[in-house]
Parts: structure tokens; C-alpha cells; sequence
């Protein structure tokens, strides 16, 4: 609290109190009203039976474990593989995307960093943003059109002689993949351009005098500059992926949901919104264990992500 | 030069690739916007169209979803912005361990998934409402007012991000030098640091603005039972698609362009006035040029040309041109169907269109021999 006091003098010493109390305020409603307590609400949420509004705060409402038991165990105490299933294949799914997306961006950030300039420059960052102008379900639509049994890929496919039973690509997920790789790409070019960037081009010249391969190069002299830049862009496009709701609800096949669908079909179809908010507040563990287990084996900090 | 290290050929052709993969998709959709084929398409091609976009403008549901996402991006505006400044001159004001501790709580809505948000929100505001003894139609159980919330928690976030790294460049001897000068704090404060933040803020106004817009995640959930534009968009994709949305792409295309060409020339004209070269560069030194490179007059031409390009829309016709395409598929059809009943008698069944087509789309698929002739609406005119 002294802390708290201490800084707010200093705000308003320099800022004046109108800004400070301001600062003070904001600041407090954000992290109170609108980060912590749903949070907090939720969790307790999670913990309470399903029961009619009239049974609500009464004797009935009481805390259970049922929901996330429910998650483990389904309704008859075997093992309930089907969401386990799922939640470990949005898991895997959403690696699998993210190392894609490191594949394809650190290139680009390279080059973008380092080799364009001037006009080329200045017209990849434009088409880099550009796309992402257009609005999420429509970039989602186009790989459907794309993808679709009697879509382009298909259509050239066939007539080039390559198959002829249209593919499947919805199905196989292939579209899926696709559109996530394809939605979350920004997120993961600008941090690494951001770190790439501040690399001396005199140390790569150094190594390559000095006789280095050019993946030698890359892998002992760009990467570590690279790597908290990539590690920033992969936590968000991995939290981004595995929370994704449109891009699997567009681009999934029929049999394969995604664990956010799980979640929406237990708020939208079976209105059971405490096994719902479990079920988020599973994903939600999962997700930061991941994440933190991952910064710890790459010795990153999250003070590092976002910039 | 840069041998070895992303320079030449290999990068130019990977960054080719890159971009083909990045515009692609877009360019196709937006191609498919002008087939009169009424699953989105580009093979076969069967007529120009430009109907697709009446039948945009026809659909009620998006229409209101439009209305209620614009009040929803202002309202998100007008809060996050604020709020985002007041987090990033909370953080440059704090000590090291203070600063990393609230900089963690405050970045966790961007990682958190939206539906979390979402959920979370109804949850406790359902809750608070319930405290407080408010009915159903009060406030907390509306789902504008949701949605401004969940959206509100993680797009100041964004805000806050673009307002830290415009106060990284700040000068804090600026501010000292007023006070000593004898303004007080709050002078400095809306004379100094607020100027200071100005472009700042248009960008942050900006971001925040298209992040609202554009929300799925967190809005599906909080909207209720009411829509915004993107989730109207994303019900319709999800139940069947038409060519319609490859016309709202076009639209939204379009502004995209034309946005970012006169931010461009904005950009590039401010850079040359800055560095002081006017006289001496080709263009900025010739008054003509420099008029016609004026951000202003690019976007009047700009405007100028979709206006013209929408007009030219809606003269075109392809009544003659479908019903010469539908007249086609008949007679391909009779024709089919002479040969299957050729082929029967030569008791070759095993060549007959096989319809193993994925339950999700609307169109069936067919094998390629026969195009388009046998899909199941394909000889429904004007669909």
C-alpha cells in the first residue's frame, strides 16, 4: 500500500493530481473490474452445479468437483478420451502451427531486417499489414473457397490430372492449418524483425570473414539475437491458435472439433455454463503451464513478450 | 554483398513465395465475388456478375450486426484508449519489480483466448447484476454492454503497447524544464507529454477501433443473443456460403487500399517536408507533381475511381449471359445423359457419377468429366 502511495505522489508530482488521480483510477478498474474479478468469478463458477435460476444462492448451490470430474471421467467414471482427446489434439495442433508460422516468418523478418531497403522495404511492411486489414472470418472464408471440393486447388488439381475425385482438404484439417498459419503470421514477423533488427551487420560480416556457412551464420550469431523475438511471437500465436474459435468453426471438418468449440457447445447447446466455464478454466491452465514450461526451457522472460 | 546472409536470389524468390501464400487467398476470393456461380468459385467460370453485391447489401442481419459493431468500436475507443495511456504512465512511473509485476497483469488479456474473456465477463457481470438486485433488463445482462467490457479488458492492452513505445522515446528533461519554467505539473502534463503522445493516440484510436471491429473470440459470447457485424458474418459462413461475402471482401478490400495508398503518400510526403530535400526532389519540386501526390487529391482519385467502378456495377447485366450458361448446362445434361444411357446398355455402370461429396457444403461435388452439370441447384437460375 506504501508502495502504491508512493507512487502516485511521484505520478502527481510530475504529472499533476488530476492526471495521477486519473492514472490511479484507470489503471485500478482495469486490473480489478475487468481483468481480475471475471476471472475470479469464473473460477467460482466453474466449481457450482448446473440449477435453475430459482435454485440459485439457495441450500442446492453448493461447491462440487463434478464439473472437472466430468472432464476426466465423463458421466460413467472411464475415462473420458473424447475431450481429453481433443484438448491434447488443439495442443499439438497448435505447435505444430506455431513452428510453421517460425519457419515462415524468420526469413521474412531476416530479410525485411537486413537485405531489403528503401521501396522493397516500405512495400513488405505495407503488404504484411494489408492483409490483415481484412477481417478474420473473411480471410477464414477464402481458404474455404480455396480449399472447398470444388474449390481452386481442387479444380486446377483435377484438371491437371493430378487426382480426380476432388480431396478433401477440409476434412484432412489441411484447410484448418492453413488459415491459422495464415491468421496469427503478423504476430509473429514483427517481434522478430523487432529483435533481428538490432543486430550489428558487421558481426555477420565478421562471421562470414571469418569463414562461417551461412547457416552457421544464422544459427550462431542471427538466432540468438532472434530468440526472444521469436519467443514472443510464438507464445502469442500458440495462445492465439489454441484459442482460435473462428478459423475451426469455418475450417474444421465436421468430426474434428477444436477445444473452443467444446467449450461454445457447452454455453451455446447444452446451456451448461458451469461445466462451460470448467472447461475455459482448463484450457486456460493448460495453455499458461505450456507457455511457462516453454519460456523456462528457453530461459525467456514474459516481461519480453509484446514488444 | 549480402552472400550468404538472406540476400539474392533465394531471398527474393522465398519472400515471392511468402507474399503469393500472404495475397493469394485474398485475390481469389476476391475474384470469385464476380462469378455468377452460387457457390464461390472461380472453376468453372460461368458469368460476370455483379448481383452478388445487392445481395450483400439485401441481408437485414448483417446490416443491423454493422450498426451495432460501429457504436461498439466508438464506445471501445473511447474507453481503451484512455485506459492504455493510463497503464503505460502507470508502468514507465513504477520501480523495476513493481513495473514487471503489473506489466505481466496487464499484457495477460492479449494472451488469455478470447472465449475466456468472453465467458468470464458474462459471468461476473451476470453476477454482479444478481448482487445488486437488477432484473434481466437492466444493464448487466445487455449484451452491448458485455461486449464493451470483454472487448474493453484486452484491447486497452493494445493501446497501452502502442502508447509504452511511443513514452520509450520521451524526454523526461522536457517535462522538468517546464516545471522549472514554472508550469505546474498539470500544465506540463496537457502542454509537454499529452502533444507529445498525439500520433500516438491516433494509432492507438486506430487499432483499437479494427480490433473491435474485427472480434469473434470474445463478442460471440458477450453479444448474448444479439449480433454484431462479425458474428452475423461468421453464422452465415458457417451455414452455408455464396458468393456475397466474396463481395464484402471486395468492399472492405478496396477501403483497405485505398487506405494505406493515401496513408502512404501521407507518409512519404511528410518524410520529404521533415528532411527539408522539397526543392531538390523531382516530384515535391514541381507544383503539378506535388498536387497530384497530395495524400488529399490520391484519395479523391481513389474515390473517384471505386465510384466509377460501382457505378459501371450496377448497369451490367448478366441476365443474357446466365441464361446462355443455364441453356448450356441443359443441353450438356441431355447430352450426359443420352451417353449414360448408352453406356448402361453397354452395361458399364460402374462409370456413373459416384457423389461421395463431404456433407458440409452446399454444392455437390462431381467428378471432373462432368463439370458442373450435375450439382444440385446448378440449374436454378439467379440462386
Amino acid at each position: 500500500m506504501k508502495v502504491l502511495q508512493n507512487v502516485f505522489s511521484e505520478i502527481s508530482g510530475k504529472h499533476g493530481l488530476g492526471a495521477a488521480s486519473f492514472v490511479a483510477v484507470a489503471v485500478l478498474f482495469w486490473v480489478i473490474c475487468l481483468i481480475t474479478l471475471p476471472q475470479v468469478a469464473m473460477l467460482d463458477y466453474s466449481f457450482r452445479f448446473n440449477l435453475p435460476a430459482a435454485e440459485v444462492g439457495g441450500p442446492q448451490d453448493v461447491y462440487t468437483l463434478e464439473n472437472y470430474a466430468y472432464f476426466f471421467q465423463g458421466n460413467d467414471g472411464t475415462v473420458n478420451t473424447l475431450d481429453i482427446g481433443i484438448l491434447v489434439k488443439t495442443l499439438i495442433a497448435a505447435v505444430f502451427v506455431t513452428f510453421i508460422d517460425i519457419l515462415l516468418c524468420y526469413p521474412i523478418a531476416f530479410i525485411l531486417a537486413h537485405s531489403a531497403t528503401g521501396v522493397a522495404a516500405r512495400m513488405m511492411v505495407i503488404g504484411l499489414i494489408v492483409p490483415f486489414w481484412v477481417n478474420e472470418i473473411l480471410r477464414a472464408f477464402a481458404f474455404r473457397v480455396l480449399f472447398g471440393s470444388t474449390g481452386l486447388i481442387n479444380g486446377i488439381g483435377m484438371s491437371m490430372g493430378l487426382w480426380d475425385q476432388p480431396v478433401d482438404f477440409i476434412r484432412a484439417d489441411v484447410a484448418l492449418y492453413s488459415g491459422l498459419t495464415y491468421a496469427y503470421i503478423l504476430l509473429m514477423v514483427f517481434p522478430i524483425f523487432n529483435a533481428v533488427e538490432a543486430l550489428d551487420r558487421n558481426q555477420i560480416e565478421a562471421a562470414r570473414d571469418m569463414g562461417a556457412s551461412w547457416w552457421r551464420v544464422h544459427w550462431r550469431v542471427v538466432l540468438p539475437v532472434a530468440k526472444p523475438g521469436i519467443a514472443s511471437g510464438a507464445t502469442m500465436v500458440f495462445m492465439l491458435t489454441a484459442g482460435a474459435l473462428a478459423a475451426p468453426q469455418i475450417l474444421g471438418g465436421p468430426s474434428n472439433l477444436w477445444f473452443t468449440q467444446l467449450i461454445y457447445q457447452w454455453f451455446n447447446e447444452s446451456a451448461n455454463w458451469q461445466r462451460g466455464s470448467a472447461y475455459a478454466v482448463i484450457l486456460l491452465i493448460v495453455c499458461i503451464s505450456f507457455v511457462m514450461m516453454l519460456m523456462r526451457v528457453f530461459k525467456v522472460s514474459i516481461g519480453e513478450i509484446g514488444r | 554483398m549480402n552472400r550468404g546472409t538472406g540476400g539474392g536470389v533465394v531471398a527474393t524468390g522465398f519472400s515471392l513465395l511468402f507474399f503469393t501464400f500472404l495475397f493469394g487467398p485474398l485475390i481469389i476470393m476476391v475474384i470469385t465475388a464476380f462469378n455468377s456461380s452460387s457457390f464461390p468459385r472461380i472453376t468453372p467460370w460461368e458469368c460476370f456478375t455483379t448481383e452478388w453485391f445487392g445481395v450483400l447489401f439485401a441481408n437485414d442481419r448483417l446490416m443491423s450486426g454493422l450498426a451495432n459493431s460501429l457504436v461498439i468500436a466508438v464506445s471501445v475507443v473511447v474507453i481503451a484508449v484512455p485506459i492504455g495511456l493510463a497503464g503505460a504512465l502507470a508502468l514507465s512511473e513504477l520501480g523495476p519489480r513493481l513495473r514487471a509485476a503489473l506489466y505481466t497483469v496487464l499484457i495477460t488479456p492479449i494472451l488469455i483466448p478470447g472465449v475466456v474473456l468472453g465467458i468470464s465477463t458474462i459471468i461476473f457481470w451476470g453476477a454482479f447484476g444478481r448482487s445488486v438486485g437488477a432484473d434481466y433488463g437492466s444493464i448487466f445482462y445487455s449484451g452491448m454492454f458485455l461486449t464493451l467490457a470483454g472487448q474493453v479488458t484486452f484491447i486497452s492492452a493494445y493501446a497501452m503497447l502502442v502508447f509504452l513505445a511511443r513514452l520509450q522515446r520521451f524526454d523526461p528533461i522536457l517535462t522538468e524544464a517546464a516545471l522549472d519554467l514554472g508550469a505546474t505539473p498539470g500544465q506540463a502534463f496537457r502542454k509537454i507529454l499529452l502533444p507529445f503522445l498525439g500520433p500516438a493516440i491516433g494509432s492507438a484510436a486506430f487499432l483499437t477501433f479494427l480490433a473491435s471491429f474485427e472480434n469473434y473470440n470474445t463478442t460471440v459470447f458477450t453479444i448474448l443473443s444479439g449480433n454484431t457485424f462479425t458474428t452475423a458474418l461468421a453464422s452465415k459462413v458457417r451455414h452455408g456460403t455464396d458468393p456475397s461475402l466474396s463481395a464484402l471482401a471486395v468492399i472492405i478490400i478496396g477501403i483497405t487500399l485505398i487506405g494505406a495508398v493515401v496513408h502512404e503518400a501521407h507518409m512519404r510526403r511528410k518524410e520529404v517536408m521533415r528532411t527539408g530535400t522539397t526543392a531538390r526532389s523531382r516530384i515535391y519540386g514541381n507544383p503539378v507533381l506535388r498536387t497530384l501526390v497530395h495524400p488529399l487529391t490520391i484519395f479523391v482519385i481513389l474515390l473517384g475511381i471505386a465510384g466509377f467502378a460501382t457505378y459501371q456495377g450496377t448497369q451490367h447485366d448478366a441476365g443474357v449471359c446466365k441464361q446462355q450458361i443455364l441453356d448450356e448446362k441443359r443441353a450438356r445434361q441431355q447430352e450426359l445423359l443420352e451417353e449414360q444411357r448408352r453406356k448402361m446398355e453397354a452395361q458399364k455402370q460402374n462409370q456413373a457419377p459416384a457423389s461421395t461429396a463431404p456433407a458440409e457444403e452446399p454444392v455437390k461435388a462431381n467428378p471432373s468429366p462432368f463439370g458442373g452439370a450435375f450439382k444440385s441447384n446448378g440449374l436454378k437460375p439467379g440462386e
